[in-house]
C-alpha cells in the first residue's frame, strides 16, 4: 500500500513502460480524455489476463505434481483425450484434478468473500475466517452431517443448506455484537468474530467427539477443522462451481455500491444507496460463497485477507475492479498453497489451512498494526 | 413567483426526549445563500439531515421544489439535494477522482456503469473546485482544505439545485476559509442554492445574505445579518454575556426581525 501512496506523480517505470509508451502523465491525461490509465496502477484487463493464464498454468502444473509425478505434456494429453489416458487418466480425473479444482473454487470463493466483507465492514481485515462465518458454516455443516443426513433440499444436501444458514446466522450475530453508534469499531469486530468463531468451532469439535458418528462423517469434520481440502466428486464440483460463479457475477453490481459505502453508511444513503439492501445482499452472497468454500475445505483462513490486500496494492481499492482479479488470484493462490501442502513433506500431507495460517497470520498482524497506527495519528 | 426551493411547514424533530426543532416553518428561495448558525448541539446537523432525507421529521412537512420530501424517490432526491458532510472517513486508499465519481451514483443504474456524461460531470466538478491536479492522490494524504474541496466536488457531481454543507470551514486556516467561502459564492452564482452550517459569525456576517439562527429553547430566527446577529439574540442563543459578544454583533438598530419565536 506504501507504493501507491507515494508515487502518484512518477509512475513506476518498469510496470508502466510495458503497458504503454513512456508519456508524461499530463500528455497521457489529455490523450486518454481524462481516463486514469496513466497511473501506476495496472489496468484490470491486463491483470485479469495475467491471472487467467497463471490459473491455467497452476491447474496443469498442480495436476502433474504428487506421489506419481506426471509431466506437463502427459497432463495436457490426458486433458485432450481423457478416454485414452490410462493409468495417468485415473490419477488425474479421480484424484488430482478434482482436488485442484476444489482448491481453485475454495480460493476464489474465500477471496471474493473477503472483498465483499471488507467493503461491507469498511475494514481490510474482514475475512470469513476472521469474522467467524467460516466457523458458522462448518458447524451448520456438522449439524447437517450428523443430525439430519438424509434431508435434502431442492437437490442440495442438508449439509450445504445448513452451512449457508450457519454462515448467515454467524454474520448477523457478529453484526449486532460489533455494531455501535452506526459503525464498527475495529477491535470489537475482530473480538466478536474471534470469540464467536472459537465457540462455533468448539461446537463442531463436540460433534466430532460423538461416538455414534459414522466414520466418514468423522473424517469430513476432522478435515474441516484442520482446513484440509477434500477430493470432491465430480457431481459435487458440478454443483458448487456454478454456485461460486454466479455469486461472484452477482457480486459485481454489488461491489459498485460497496465503493459508495466506503464513504460511510450515512453518506452512501444520502447518495441514494439503499444501505440495508446492500447489507442483506452482501451477507447472502458472502455466506453462499463461504458455505461453498467450507463444504470443500473447511476452515481455511486468511485467503480472503491476503489476496485482496495484495491486489489492492496493484490495482487500488475499487471493489468492482477488485472482485474478478481477487477470485482468479485466490483460485491460483490456493492451488499453489494446496499443492505445496500436499507435496512438500510427502508422504505427509499438511492441511492447506495450516499453511495459509502461517502466511496469513503475519499479514493480518501487519495490517492490524498498520491500521491502529493510522488511527492513532 | 415560483415556489421556494425549500420549505419547512411546522417541522418538529426530537432525539429521544430532547426536542431540537419545534414546529419550525420557513422558506428558502432559489439561489439564496444561507448560513445556519447556533450553539453546538442545537440541531444544525440534524436540520441538514432532515433536508437531505436522512432523517424523517417527527411531525410537519418539508417541501423541496414544492413537493414533499416523502414523495421524492431515493435516487431522485440526491440529484436535487447534495449534503456535504463534516467529516469523511474512507478506510481504503481511494483516489480523489474515484471518490468524486461517487457523486454520479444517483444518476446511474445498478447494472449500467459510468457513461461519458458521468465522466464529463466528474471532470467539470473537479475543475469547479480546482482539484484536477489532485485526481490521483489518495484522499487520506490531502490537507483539510483539499479534503473540503473534494467533498464539495462529490456534491457538484450530483448536479444539485440545493447544496447543504456541514461546517465547511472547520479546521481550515484563514486563507483556506476565505477561499472556501469564495468558492461557495461562485457556486451560488451558478445557480445553486446554498445552506451552510458555519460557526464563525464574522465569516457569516460578511458573506451570507440570509441567516438562520437556531436557539436552544428550541426556536429559530431567520433574516439578514443585521436582523439576526444582535446582542440580545446572540446572548440567548449562545448563553454568554453581552459584553463578551461585542464584536460579533452587527448593528443593534435594524428594522426588525422577519421571524422570531
Amino acid at each position: 500500500m506504501e507504493a501507491e501512496l507515494k508515487a502518484p506523480v512518477k509512475p513506476k517505470a518498469t510496470v508502466e513502460r510495458t503497458l504503454q509508451p513512456a508519456v508524461s502523465p499530463r500528455t497521457a491525461l489529455a490523450a486518454t480524455g481524462g481516463q486514469s490509465k496513466l497511473d501506476n496502477r495496472i489496468s484490470t484487463r491486463t491483470l485479469n489476463l495475467v491471472l487467467l493464464v497463471a490459473l491455467a498454468l497452476a491447474i496443469v502444473a498442480a495436476t502433474g505434481l504428487g506421489a506419481v509425478r506426471l509431466s506437463i505434456s502427459e497432463v495436457l494429453r490426458a486433458f485432450l483425450h481423457p478416454s485414452r489416458a490410462g493409468d495417468a487418466g485415473e490419477i488425474i480425473f479421480q484424484l488430482r484434478l478434482p482436488r485442484v479444482l476444489a482448491a481453485a473454487l475454495v480460493g476464489a470463493a474465500l477471496s471474493a468473500t473477503g472483498v465483499l466483507f471488507q467493503g461491507l465492514f469498511r475494514n481490510p481485515l474482514a475475512d470469513p475466517f476472521v469474522l467467524g462465518t467460516s466457523g458458522g458454516a462448518a458447524l451448520g455443516g456438522a449439524v447437517g452431517i450428523f443430525l439430519i443426513p438424509s434431508l435434502s433440499f431442492a437437490g442440495f444436501g442438508a449439509t450445504a443448506v445448513l452451512a449457508f444458514c450457519g454462515s448467515v446466522l454467524t454474520m448477523i450475530l457478529v453484526w449486532y455484537l460489533a455494531r455501535a453508534g452506526g459503525r464498527f469499531a475495529m477491535e470489537t469486530l475482530l473480538l466478536a468474530g474471534f470469540v464467536i468463531g472459537t465457540m462455533l468451532n468448539a461446537g463442531t469439535v463436540v460433534f466430532e467427539m460423538r461416538e455414534e458418528a459414522s466414520n466418514s462423517g468423522l473424517r469430513v469434520l476432522a478435515a474441516w477443522l484442520h482446513g484440509q481440502l477434500s477430493i470432491p466428486t465430480w457431481s459435487q464440483l458440478a454443483l458448487i462451481a456454478p454456485l461460486v460463479g454466479i455469486a461472484i457475477v452477482l457480486g459485481l453490481p454489488l461491489a459498485g455500491r460497496l465503493n459508495t459505502l466506503a464513504l460511510g453508511e450515512e453518506y452512501a444513503a444520502q447518495l441514494g444507496v439503499s444501505v440495508a439492501r446492500v447489507r442483506v445482499a452482501t451477507v447472502i452472497l458472502g455466506s453462499l460463497l463461504t458455505a461453498a468454500a467450507v463444504s470443500l475445505g473447511g476452515l481455511i483462513g486468511f485467503v480472503g485477507l491476503l489476496v485482496p490486500h495484495f491486489l489492492r496494492i496493484l490495482i487500488g481499492p475499487n471493489h468492482v475492479r477488485l472482485l474478478l482479479p481477487a477470485a482468479l488470484g485466490g483460485a491460483t493462490f490456493l492451488i499453489l498453497a494446496d499443492t505445496f501442502a500436499r507435496t512438500a513433506f510427502a508422504p505427509t500431507e499438511i492441511p492447506v489451512g495450516v499453511f495459509t495460517a502461517f502466511l496469513g497470520g503475519p499479514a493480518f498482524l501487519y495490517l492490524l498494526n498498520h491500521r491502529s497506527r493510522e488511527s492513532r495519528q | 413567483m415560483t415556489a421556494p426551493v425549500l420549505e419547512f411547514r411546522n417541522v418538529s424533530f426530537s432525539y429521544g426526549p430532547r426536542l431540537l426543532l419545534d414546529r419550525m416553518s420557513l422558506g428558502i428561495e432559489t439561489r439564496e445563500m444561507v448560513a445556519l448558525v447556533g450553539p453546538n448541539g442545537v440541531g444544525k446537523t440534524t436540520m441538514l439531515k432532515l433536508i437531505s432525507g436522512l432523517l424523517p421529521p417527527a411531525s410537519g412537512e418539508i417541501l423541496l421544489q414544492g413537493k414533499p420530501l416523502a414523495a421524492w424517490s431515493r435516487r431522485h432526491l440526491p440529484r436535487t439535494v447534495a449534503l456535504v458532510p463534516q467529516e469523511l472517513e474512507i478506510p481504503f486508499n481511494f483516489r480523489v477522482e474515484e471518490i468524486v465519481a461517487q457523486g454520479r451514483v444517483p444518476h446511474q443504474t445498478l447494472f449500467g456503469g459510468a457513461t461519458p456524461a458521468d465522466h464529463r460531470e466528474v471532470e467539470s466538478a473537479m475543475e469547479a473546485v480546482d482539484i484536477v491536479g489532485l485526481r490521483h492522490r489518495p484522499y487520506s494524504e490531502l490537507s483539510g482544505g483539499e479534503r473540503q474541496r473534494v467533498k464539495i466536488a462529490i456534491g457538484l457531481a450530483q448536479q444539485p439545485k440545493l447544496m447543504l454543507l456541514d461546517e465547511p470551514t472547520q479546521h481550515l486556516d484563514v486563507g483556506r476559509q476565505i477561499e472556501l467561502i469564495a468558492l461557495l459564492r461562485r457556486l451560488n452564482q451558478r445557480g445553486i442554492t446554498i445552506i451552510a452550517a458555519v460557526h464563525d459569525l464574522n465569516l457569516v456576517a460578511e458573506n451570507f445574505a440570509s441567516i438562520i439562527m437556531l436557539m436552544p429553547t428550541p426556536g429559530w430566527i431567520a433574516g439578514s445579518a443585521a436582523e439576526v446577529l444582535r446582542p440580545e439574540l446572540l446572548q440567548r442563543a449562545f448563553s454568554v454575556s453581552q459584553s463578551a459578544l461585542g464584536r460579533y454583533c452587527v448593528s443593534p438598530d435594524s428594522e426588525g426581525l422577519t421571524q422570531v419565536r
